[in-house]
């Protein structure tokens, strides 16, 4: 009897340097647990949205654009197709309900309208580039571009996200207020831009199933 | 001295009136050098055009809007501080007056120039037309008008619609968007490269005005002081800085030079003479020299040129050889118990031998050296030719008081003796001894010809060689154009026409043209200035497109049907328009004063009547590609008037032709100095003789120069001809020597003021080869090195009479 508790006694003298470490080893397990769902639920953030978006290298879409703007006295419509190839092309197409093109390629930016056309540098213009640069830097999920034009915040997740753009410069703000772009997957649905005089333009979105090949849009 | 002056007269007037003469002459050239003027920009050294289409160009190189130009860079800091400075100090500049326009990418001052757009946007506009107003033309262009609002692109056009429906303030805009524009970051121009803010400015002062331009730079520099205590850095680049910073080069340089110049020789005649009396009769045909070139260039050009009064170092060099040939060889040796009054009353004064023996030779010098300089008066460079009269006229006013007012003087050469027995001594020994390297120096003549055979040709200077403008400034230079976007106008189209409307309406017709290659491809873009000033025909006729009140509003109500603006909310638009209808005409003269103006007068200069034409100068952009002059040409075929010009392959072109002419013009130098040479020798033996040395020196020189990969041009040609025109001299001396029956005294006599002589010019011509000038050093590397190998080889090469072999030592002269 003296010797088993003599051995209980050993083995608690044993046990008691090591009870705060299983105390801590529970502990770590809980949080390590704890935590994965944490990780599934957090931050679908800028980063996983981005490279979500980039995965799609190229693509085709049509699209429908309402504008709502104080001085008209209804909605305009128009209607197009648009495209965009990695890493920093994109072109967008007014079929109606007038001929139109938008193409920007790196920092060149071109407007043709029939017969005419103008190539201007875009970072020539920042107005001009706010917009771009937020179609763009979204369509071909260029993380480094968003951030450095807007602040941004992402909600939702993989399946269904909404990420909202606010420009960074003060300046830029005068021109547009913000804009919110919505997707599903690697794809953008819905873009909305709100103008500081109240004016708003949404545009809805219906990617082409296209080829898996990467690289034709319309010609440039 | 006045005593030895008046004991002269048994000579017969002659000496008195000859130093009253040159009195009142030296009198004459101090007062008109007093009053002369000194400019020091370099547009004297940009040849004269022989056309009047390079006349337009040359004009507009010296004081066209591209010579008004300043580009400047801030760099350091942050952004932020970068871009505050550029806004701050933008606006202070446009406030000081001095500068026409000050772009920074700030739009703010804009707001007049966009009002005056804006009121007269039915004339200026492209798109107004009959069409225009029909009502499916209106119905189009508001729907055009209309996809722009709701984007960012249509914010200023936002608050007007309802005057300009239409969009003609879009249609002037996309016309006047330039294709090059610099990148815009917080609200002004930053560069693409590099952490730098520029900005582009356009001063008031002509380009030519260099006082004004000192003036707008040096605000420029005062006034950013306080964004420098911030820790922000000023670059400032463009032509007028360039040509501001080359006065001041210059000005320096030609002080320094003439300073230097000045001390060197004086020392090397002290040292030679030993003498204060004698240096000062020294400098008596220097200064007489150098005074009698200021005033011939002052009467005959109207001004003199910094450049030519740096060249005119070369002439105390020069000038004083006179002297100094005079000095030593008119000097009588005092041999016991004779004195100089002895040697008076012998009749035989060394001034009068002097004058004998040794004039003629220095007279010939002088004729050789006359046909280097003649040739370079004939040059198509103002500012050679100005070189040339200067050492035309100060080398014979020299020659003259050497002959005429010396001997008045020193009847009897320099009275000290100096250095000159020891520097005798040793000119004997080395020129005895010369001779035995004849036949290395021949090796060395003849490797240089091969060398230059095999070599390609070094002839290969422009006019970009004549900029003292150092690498680091025209790299700076460059990089800032390429930040702002302005680049060096490559290819222009010059239209010429009698009257303002005339020249618009073709500048228009060529515009049309161009066009064509735009959408092509061909060309990124043109500057016009019809698209701020059409030509009163296409104003009226846009004037006449527009319908009266009644019919606009008929034709609005038609066209706004089912459109996203109500015809009743237009009448803004009908109000404005038929103000149009009755605006006046917009010409060159009722834009002065507007903010317009500026940018007119960049692109139009107006003619005076019965004189020249009016012109307009349409500048492209072709980007990297460049374009062909012929395409261009074959697209303006059909439009009167119009001339393409390239600039750098023009002015290339015309120093091209320079060059040409002037190696002509230095060939028939050189032989003009080979004929007086045989008419004085009467011997083509002799003559050989002499001009052997001379042309393996210049072989020797120019197979160096090629050889260490010096790019020749106009200036080291000129300087070619000047070795064969002062060496001829050595070579003739030596000639005189070995073949004179002269004892061996005065043969040294002779060699030392030979040495001495070459001595000055190299120390002269190598000042110049030290400066920092490209026309001068271009000049001084050449002559330096070349006179002095003259005097060698001519003391290696000169032979004496056949005769020699038998009497004489077959090295030539006897050592002393």
């Amino acid at each position: 009897m003296p010797m088993r508790l003599e051995l209980r006694g050993v083995l608690k003298a044993l046990a008691a340097p090591l009870l705060p470490s299983a105390a801590m080893l529970v502990a770590i397990l809980v949080a390590i647990l704890g935590s994965m769902p944490a990780v599934a639920a957090a931050a679908f953030d800028l980063t996983q949205l981005t490279q979500l978006l980039a995965s799609k290298r190229a693509g085709e879409a049509t699209f429908v654009e309402t504008r709502e703007v104080s001085v008209l006295d209804r909605t305009v419509t128009t209607s197009g197709r648009l495209s965009f190839e990695a890493p920093d092309t994109f072109v967008r197409e007014n079929l109606k309900p007038l001929r139109e093109r938008v193409a920007v390629v790196g920092n060149t930016l071109t407007m043709s309208r029939g017969e005419r056309s103008r190539s201007v540098a875009l970072d020539s213009v920042p107005e001009a580039a706010v917009i771009i640069e937020a179609i763009r830097g979204t369509l071909t999920g260029n993380r480094d571009a968003l951030q450095r034009v807007f602040d941004t915040s992402v909600a939702g997740n993989a399946e269904h996200w909404t990420l909202d753009l606010v420009p960074r410069e003060a300046r830029l703000r005068t021109q547009v207020s913000s804009v919110r772009v919505t997707g599903r997957r690697a794809e953008v649905r819905e873009m909305q831009v709100v103008m500081p005089d109240g004016d708003r333009s949404t545009m809805t979105i219906e990617p082409i199933a296209a080829a898996a090949t990467s690289g034709s849009g319309p010609a440039r | 001295m006045a005593h030895s002056f008046l004991s002269f007269l048994p000579s017969g007037g002659v000496p008195r009136r000859a130093l009253v003469v040159w009195l009142l002459a030296l009198l004459a050239a101090v007062f008109v050098t007093v009053r002369s003027t000194y400019v020091a920009d370099l547009s004297a050294f940009l040849p004269r055009a022989p056309s009047a289409g390079q006349a337009v160009l040359l004009d507009q190189l010296r004081s066209g809007v591209a010579a008004r130009l300043v580009l400047i860079g801030i760099e350091g800091g942050t952004p932020a501080a970068r871009s505050a400075a550029s806004l701050e100090w933008g606006q202070r500049l446009r406030e000081s007056g001095l500068f026409e326009s000050v772009n920074n990418g700030d739009n703010r001052q804009y707001a007049a120039l966009g009002q005056f757009l804006f009121e007269h946007r039915y004339l200026l506009s492209p798109a107004v037309d009959a069409q225009r107003f029909t009502a499916d033309g209106l119905r189009e262009a508001i729907a055009e008008t209309v996809s722009l609002l709701g984007s960012p692109a249509g914010a200023a056009v936002k608050p007007v619609v309802l005057r300009d429906p239409t969009g003609e303030t879009v249609r002037m805009a996309e016309a006047m968007l330039p294709a090059q524009a610099p990148r815009s970051d917080g609200g002004v121009w930053v560069s693409r490269d590099a952490d730098r803010a520029v900005l582009v400015a356009t001063t008031r002062a002509d380009g030519s005005d260099l006082d004004g331009q000192q003036r707008a730079l040096e605000f420029l520099r005062t006034s950013f002081a306080p964004h420098t205590a911030q820790g922000l850095k000023l670059l400032v680049s463009g032509a007028g800085t360039f040509a501001v910073a080359s006065r001041a080069q210059i000005k320096h340089e030609v002080e320094r030079l003439a300073i230097a110049g000045s001390v060197a020789i004086v020392l090397l005649m002290g040292a030679a003479f030993g003498s204060l009396r004698a240096l000062a009769i020294a400098v008596l045909p220097v200064g007489t020299g150098v005074l009698a070139g200021i005033a011939t260039v002052s009467l005959g050009f109207g001004q003199v040129h910094g450049i030519t009064l740096g060249f005119g170092t070369t002439l105390i060099g020069e000038a004083v050889d006179y002297a100094i040939y005079y000095l030593i060889q008119a000097h009588v040796p005092r041999s016991a118990g004779r004195s100089a009054g002895d040697s008076h009353r012998d009749g035989q004064r060394g001034a009068d031998r002097w004058i004998v023996r040794n004039w003629p030779t220095v007279r010939l010098g002088l004729w050789t050296s006359l046909c280097g300089f003649v040739a370079l008066v004939f040059s198509g460079f103002p500012g050679l030719a100005q070189l040339g009269v200067f050492s035309v006229a100060g080398l014979i006013a020299a020659a003259l008081a050497t002959r005429y007012v010396l001997p008045v003087l020193a009847p009897d050469g320099a009275p000290g003796l100096g250095l000159r027995r020891r520097l005798g001594a040793w000119t004997g020994r080395a020129a005895a001894f010369a001779p035995t390297l004849r036949w290395p120096l021949a090796l060395l003549a003849l490797a240089a010809l091969v060398a230059l055979l095999w070599l390609p040709s070094p002839w290969r200077g422009d006019l970009q060689s004549l900029s003292p403008i150092g690498a680091q400034a025209l790299k700076v230079d460059a990089q800032l154009r390429r930040d702002v976007g302005a680049t060096e106008a490559g290819t222009l189209i010059a239209v010429s026409a009698d009257s303002e409307a005339a020249v618009l309406t073709l500048a228009e017709q060529a515009g049309a043209r161009l066009d064509r290659l735009v959408v092509d491809g061909a060309l990124e873009g043109y500057d016009t200035p019809a698209r701020l000033l059409p030509s009163p025909a296409t104003q009226a006729a846009r004037r006449a497109s527009l319908p009266d009140a009644d019919a606009l509003r008929r034709r609005i109500a038609e066209a706004t049907v089912d459109g996203p603006i109500k015809a009743e909310r237009l009448a803004p638009f009908i109000a404005d328009v038929q103000a149009a209808r009755q605006q006046v005409t917009l010409t060159r003269a009722s834009l002065q004063g507007t903010p317009l103006a500026t940018a007119v007068d960049a692109m139009l200069v107006p003619g005076r009547a019965g004189g020249s034409p009016w012109r307009v100068l349409l500048a492209l952009q072709t980007g990297d590609r460049g374009i062909e002059v012929d395409r261009l040409r074959a697209t303006l075929v059909g439009v009167p008037g119009v001339q393409v010009v390239q600039i750098g392959s023009e002015l290339g072109a015309l120093y091209a032709h320079y060059l040409r002419e002037a190696k002509w013009q230095a060939g028939l130098g050189a032989l003009a100095v080979c004929v007086l040479l045989g008419l004085y020798l009467r011997s083509w033996r002799r003559l050989v003789g002499v001009v052997q040395p001379i042309a393996a020196a210049v072989l020797i020189v120019l197979a160096a120069l090629a050889l260490s990969g010096a790019a020749l041009g106009i200036l080291h040609l000129v300087g070619f001809l000047l070795v064969v025109a002062i060496g001829s001299n050595y070579a003739l001396f030596f000639d005189q020597v070995r073949h004179g029956a002269a004892g061996a005294g005065e043969d040294s006599d002779t060699l030392a003021s030979l040495a001495l002589a070459n001595l000055t010019i190299v120390i002269s011509f190598a000042l110049l080869a030290i400066s920092s000038i490209p026309a001068l050093y271009a000049i001084g590397e050449v002559v330096a090195p070349g006179t002095l190998l003259c005097l060698l080889l001519s003391a290696a090469f000169v032979r004496g009479p056949r005769r020699e072999r038998r009497g004489h030592d077959a090295n030539g002269p006897g050592a002393v």
